[in-house]
Order: C-alpha cells, then sequence, then structure tokens
C-alpha cells in the first residue's frame, strides 16, 4: 500500500481535518474577538490551524506533491506540540490563554501529541516502494 | 431554546456513530438506511441552527454577545456540514477506515452540538 488516504488513511485524514477545523475557527474567533488578550497563544492557534490543513491536504494527497506537503506538516506539528508543550509548561505566562498545542495539547484529550507520531509512523509504513 | 430537538440531536449523532461503528466491525459500506437517517440528523440540526440564528437575529437573548454567539453558531454550523462531507468521505473507499472516520464525525456532531448548549448557557 502506498496511497497515504486508503485504508486506516481515510479515518486519519478524517481526525486531521476536524483538527484543522477545530484550530481554525477557534484562532478566528479569538483573534477577532480578544486579541489583545493573548496574541501570541491566539496566532500560535492560527499556526497550528494552517498546519492541520496542510496535513490533511497531504494525507488526502491533494495538490502536486502531497506526500512532501505532508510530510513537512507533520514534522512542523510534531515539533511545534513539543516545544509550544513544554514552553507553556515552563513559562505559562508565555501562554495566558490555551492554544491547542499548549500543554501538550492536555485540552484536547492529548490527541496534537499523538497525532504527528501517528501521522509519521503512516507515512512511513505507506512510503512507495523504490 | 427549542425544547428537547437539542438533545434529540445529540442522541441522534450518537446513534449514527454507534451504528457506522458497526458497519465499520461488518466491513459494510454507507447504504441507503445511513444516508436516511444522517439526512435526518443533519435536518434535525439545522433546524436548531435556524432557531439560535433567530433568536440572536431577533435579540430574544440579550445575554448572548459577540465571542458566545459566534462560537455557538460556529459550533451548531459545523456541525451541519461535517455530517455530509464525512458521509462523502466515507462514499469515496470501501474499507473499516472509511466507516471509523463517519463515526467519528458523528461523535464530533454530537459534541458541537453539546458545546453549542453550553455556550448557549442551556445546558451546564
Amino acid at each position: 500500500m502506498s496511497s497515504t488516504k486508503s485504508g486506516f488513511g481515510r479515518a486519519l485524514v478524517a481526525v486531521y481535518a476536524l483538527f484543522a477545523v477545530a484550530a481554525t475557527a477557534r484562532s478566528l474567533v479569538q483573534l477577532g474577538f480578544k486579541a489583545e488578550e493573548a496574541p501570541v497563544a491566539y496566532t500560535l492557534s492560527a499556526i497550528a490551524g494552517l498546519v492541520y490543513i496542510a496535513a490533511t491536504i497531504g494525507l488526502a494527497e491533494v495538490g502536486p506533491a502531497p506526500r512532501r506537503t505532508a510530510w513537512a506538516a507533520v514534522v512542523f506539528e510534531l515539533v511545534g506540540v513539543l516545544s509550544v508543550g513544554t514552553l507553556s509548561v515552563v513559562d505559562s505566562e508565555l501562554f495566558p490563554d490555551a492554544t491547542v498545542w499548549s500543554g501538550y495539547g492536555q485540552g484536547y484529550g492529548w490527541l496534537p501529541l499523538v497525532l504527528p507520531f501517528v501521522g509519521v509512523w503512516w507515512l512511513l509504513r505507506t512510503r512507495p516502494a523504490r | 431554546m427549542i425544547g428537547p430537538l437539542p438533545t434529540a440531536v445529540v442522541i441522534g449523532g450518537l446513534v449514527l456513530a454507534v451504528v457506522a461503528l458497526v458497519y465499520a466491525a461488518l466491513n459494510r459500506i454507507p447504504d441507503w438506511g445511513l444516508l436516511g437517517v444522517s439526512g435526518l440528523v443533519v435536518a434535525a440540526t439545522v433546524v436548531v441552527l435556524v432557531a439560535a440564528t433567530f433568536q440572536v437575529v431577533t435579540g430574544r437573548d440579550p445575554d448572548l454577545v459577540g465571542e458566545e454567539v459566534a462560537t455557538a453558531l460556529g459550533y451548531l454550523l459545523t456541525a451541519v456540514l461535517i455530517v455530509p462531507i464525512g458521509f462523502a468521505w466515507a462514499l469515496g473507499e470501501r474499507s473499516r477506515g472509511s466507516m471509523a472516520a463517519f463515526a467519528l464525525v458523528c461523535l464530533t456532531h454530537a459534541f458541537l452540538v453539546v458545546r453549542a448548549m453550553q455556550v448557549w448557557g442551556l445546558w451546564g
């Protein structure tokens, strides 16, 4: 199997799509109504939303180089959740309001932490044979 | 807001999720029955959305403003949209993964309606 949108990939794309909608919509509401309260946190939520959108598009094999897009998005997501998660634990004043990635995705049942690992595993598993 | 309809919508979403999981276990593809029940759940969610929008437009709930309105209506609008999109995605391939994806979408639908009602202050 080399398609990232087949089998288990159908469910994985759905999870990424739901996170894309959740993070993007949340950041739009936050930036639209109270951007001055926690600009860093809300901007990070917006970035997370864009990353989830890119991962969804890549894993659903849309566009000219979907696998490359998916890899870039999933690796960015992994670095993002680990660095933002660590920063939010070490210095909570940096994030007066929660983002998708703060507390390692605690507010979303730690799914944001698990998801990039699953994404990497799936991309490796569906790697085309050379 | 509109009596027991939001409760019925949440139960409908949860029932759909369970049915989708059963379909996934049996490796069945979406059929007319599942489409019909999904259509009913979406139609009922549309009614809740229209009623909520009516409340806002007519100013019947003055305590609800700005961010809360956007959040509650956003939850309901997303709940309306994700079920047909999820169904179409599940139709794309005959596999357990497809039905698992649809089950996940139905669970999310129920969760979104619950969150909308909470933001609205109707459910604790």
